[in-house]
């Protein structure tokens, strides 16, 4: 804002006002000062059918055009002549939509992408990561030679692992278009050549999806995470597959507590082996007992 | 009656229940049947696959559809049952998944056909009424109602999307499939013009049948342009002899008089040669033989409706069309006569209010078919990149998702109404009460239907004489009497036909087809 010094006009020295935008002398009319923005209310119709917007969405990232593309849209008054002419312009329109064929792709693996956020139920920060996370592997030359599918599937697995809430590859394949194969060559050529922050699982990631989908309480979800840390502070359970770990924890804390769940059950939503979880469960009750 | 009982009564009516229990039962009705009508009504999905030598079509079926209670999903990708509380804590939204069965069907063409994949998925989440039998809420005693956050004396009745509560508005429209006659002027002339809203599965088409200075009777409705003369529709549709007509029209010497004069100016003799110039209008300048198809189809799609009905014949549907048109040939007549006095546009007998489970309807009808689309364009995209085509991967459930709660949460229904949800008006417990009962009437409130907005003799009982809002919106905006009941839409029309004709009632149109599959059955 621009901040008038005087407060007396320079040409008659009568006072000087403030009116709107504008710092206006009362006497002689000479304007001293303008500010660029009109900071008054602003004057406008909301009666009936008046839109009340002034900008459209925010960008995102999740978007081949970021959000900003242009689309032609119907209107029922259009008859006639004009109607099909709006219906060639549309069509033509979304002909020179895709300038290249990299584009087009990218479209495809973002609507996949959206699709899997949307079955997995994961948050949308995840989804435009994963969008960004594609469009850098495009554009380092990693996706020729390997699948659309594949390459979408492996974003988002990898996203989630960045961003530790962790889906296990079954899981992530359960919901894709893409074979295992197709996911596991695209996450190689993703970590390789991207360099993804990514380490360990830390099994305690998946503690509240296993226990909801076991029907356990959060007590014994959160027993299960004190259990989980004495375990990975001890070292004893590197190695180990992270989700077989974590449902066989719960598994421990779940019987200690007199709580009904099989082992059959517990290797299903692991996905993982009841020998796996029995394994894991004989370590697990040492580690408990030495503490 | 005595105090006492009086007092009594008044008691039940405002119990917590009763007083939103009108969106309550419209919900309701929606979630139990409306919802698998949506569905059944749209069946398939198919696709352009097949469209190609050498390639096996490829459509969807789809199955029942089922809705849970509202569960919220962690980021963790752990799922509890919600309560609203949490939903307007959090700024979520209150909503349950949707799950329908769907089925993945190939062959047909060369093949036999055979079932690709089959499985019941998640399509979406579909926004619930606080208070309604989905509800996590329902049934619950005041001490649980405390225990969770909530308000015991908290009416329902409104969804919570994004944090916000939002009440759909009741709204008042003109009665649909009913003939209202009326008198209008065209160039300075006084004419009689019989309307009827004919409405079906969501498409609505006016029908327009007028009784032009000449006296000669005109019928327009969507997809032609202009009016068409109603002797040559009337014979389009099957009623071909004069005699008949005339007696189908009317009985009375003065009707009979008039019908005669429009029969004589009538351009066409017979049902074929009827069908002919109608497709002379409908597609001019096109081939004979579409003019014929396109005639046809115009007939059966766009004219009156709401007069088709499942597993009954076209040429049946046809008959009772051109029955009705007679009817509001009668209708015009009478009035010209002055047999009968215009409708009244304003009387409530005339009017019928659309609840939030009509409202919900509408929209869930528009996200299945963006969720169609959606699906056939996954799939024709799956198949070209020569995936397996599965169920869960062909549905993006955040379609019809956001087609659900975006117009919840802008109040920017389909059909272009606006202002259809409100933020519920939480200035003090009665506002909310009045909130949850107030209708709106869609009429622009920039002109001044005065007569729409002048109180009715017939709104007695059923809206408040008093309560309306000062300025434009007055007699617009109207509230519900205290003791108003509000009916609903029978679930079955093919018992209550039957019903009636068991009563007596004859010529019920559709009812012989019906009796006759019956007894097939």
């Amino acid at each position: 804002m621009v901040t008038i010094g005087v407060s007396a006009c320079p040409e008659c020295d009568s006072r000087v006002r403030q009116d709107g935008i504008e710092h206006v002398c009362e006497q002689c009319g000479l304007i001293l000062g303008e500010d660029r923005i009109d900071r008054g209310p602003e004057w406008r119709s909301f009666e009936d059918n008046s839109d009340s917007v002034r900008t459209g969405a925010p960008l995102t990232r999740s978007r081949h055009d970021r959000g900003l593309s242009t689309e032609i849209g119907y209107s029922l008054r259009l008859t006639g002549r004009k109607r099909r002419r709006f219906a060639r312009l549309r069509r033509e329109h979304s002909r020179a939509k895709f300038s290249s064929k990299a584009q087009r792709n990218q479209v495809y693996a973002f609507t996949e992408i959206r699709r899997l956020t949307g079955s997995l139920g994961l948050p949308k920060d995840i989804r435009d990561r994963a969008c960004v996370l594609f469009e850098s592997a495009q554009s380092a030359r990693l996706i020729r030679g390997r699948t659309l599918e594949g390459f979408a599937a492996a974003c988002l697995y990898a996203t989630c692992r960045t961003t530790e809430i962790s889906r296990t590859l079954d899981e992530i394949i359960g919901a894709a278009r893409a074979t295992k194969d197709e996911l596991k060559a695209a996450y190689t050529a993703l970590n390789r050549e991207l360099g993804l922050q990514t380490g360990p699982i830390d099994p305690r990631e998946y503690l509240p999806r296993y226990a909801t989908e076991l029907g356990l309480s959060t007590t014994i979800e959160s027993r299960a995470s004190t259990l989980l840390e004495t375990a990975i502070d001890s070292g004893e359970l590197c190695g180990r597959n992270p989700s077989g770990v974590a449902v066989a924890s719960l598994y421990v804390v779940a019987r200690e507590s007199h709580e009904r769940i099989t082992q059959d059950q517990a290797a299903a939503v692991g996905g993982v082996s009841t020998v796996t979880i029995r394994a894991n469960y004989y370590d697990l009750q040492d580690l408990q007992n030495q503490s | 009656m005595n105090r006492e009982s009086r007092r009594a009564i008044s008691r039940e009516y405002f119990s917590r229940d009763r007083l939103a229990a009108h969106h309550f039962r419209s919900f309701n009705a929606f979630l139990n049947r409306g919802m698998q009508e949506v569905v059944d009504e749209k069946e398939t999905i198919d696709t352009d696959i097949g469209d190609k030598e050498g390639q096996e079509p490829v459509w969807v079926e789809l199955g029942n559809v089922r809705v849970t209670t509202p569960r919220v999903r962690e980021a963790d990708g752990s799922e509890e049952l919600q309560y609203p509380q949490e939903a307007r804590l959090r700024n979520i939204t209150y909503a349950a998944p949707v799950f329908m069965e769907m089925t993945i069907v190939r062959g047909g063409a060369d093949e036999e056909e055979h079932i690709v994949d089959q499985s019941e998925t998640k399509v979406g989440r579909m926004p619930i009424m606080v208070g309604s039998e989905k509800c996590n809420i329902t049934g619950f005693s005041d001490e649980e109602l405390i225990e969770i956050g909530e308000d015991p004396a908290d009416p329902g009745g409104y969804f919570i999307v994004n944090g916000s509560e939002r009440v759909l508005m009741t709204s008042e429209d003109l009665a649909p499939n009913k003939i209202l006659a009326e008198e209008d002027t065209k160039y300075g002339e006084t004419i009689q013009v019989a309307k009827t809203f004919s409405q079906r599965r969501g498409y609505r088409a006016l029908v327009l049948c007028e009784r032009n200075r000449e006296g000669l009777l005109e019928v327009s409705f969507p997809s032609v342009s202009g009016s068409i003369n109603f002797v040559t529709l009337v014979r389009a549709l099957g009623l071909e002899s004069d005699e008949e007509i005339v007696h189908r029209v009317s009985d009375d010497p003065e009707v009979v008089k008039f019908m005669l004069e429009n029969l004589e100016a009538a351009e066409v003799q017979s049902t074929t040669e009827a069908i002919e110039a109608l497709g002379q209008r409908v597609a001019q300048g096109q081939g004979k033989n579409y003019q014929l198809k396109r005639a046809n189809y115009v007939i059966d799609r766009y004219l009156l409706p709401h007069l088709h009905e499942d597993g009954i014949d076209e040429e049946e549907v046809r008959l009772n069309k051109a029955f009705y048109l007679c009817r509001m040939a009668e209708a015009c007549f009478e009035l010209a006569l002055g047999r009968r006095e215009a409708d009244d546009k304003d009387h409530y007998a005339n009017k019928r209010l659309k609840v939030s489970g009509d409202l919900m309807r509408d929209l869930f009808r528009t996200a299945l078919n963006k969720l169609a689309r959606d699906v056939k364009y996954q799939l024709e995209r799956a198949n070209m990149r020569n995936r397996q085509l599965s169920v869960n991967t062909v549905v993006r459930s955040d379609v019809l998702t956001e087609r659900l709660e975006h117009p919840i949460a802008t109040g920017n229904w389909v059909g272009g109404r606006s202002g259809v949800s409100q933020l519920v008006d939480r200035t003090d417990y009665m506002g909310v009460l009045s909130h949850l009962r107030r209708l709106r009437s869609p009429l622009s409130r920039s002109q001044p239907h005065f007569e729409a907005r002048d109180l009715h003799a017939t709104q007695w009982g059923r809206i408040c004489p008093s309560e309306t809002p000062e300025g434009p919106n007055c007699g617009l905006v109207k509230n519900f009497a205290q003791a108003m009941e509000l009916s609903q839409n029978v679930e079955d029309e093919r018992t209550l036909k039957r019903e009636l004709s068991a009563m007596g009632v004859r010529g019920i149109a559709g009812l012989d087809t019906l009796e006759r599959s019956a007894a097939g059955d």
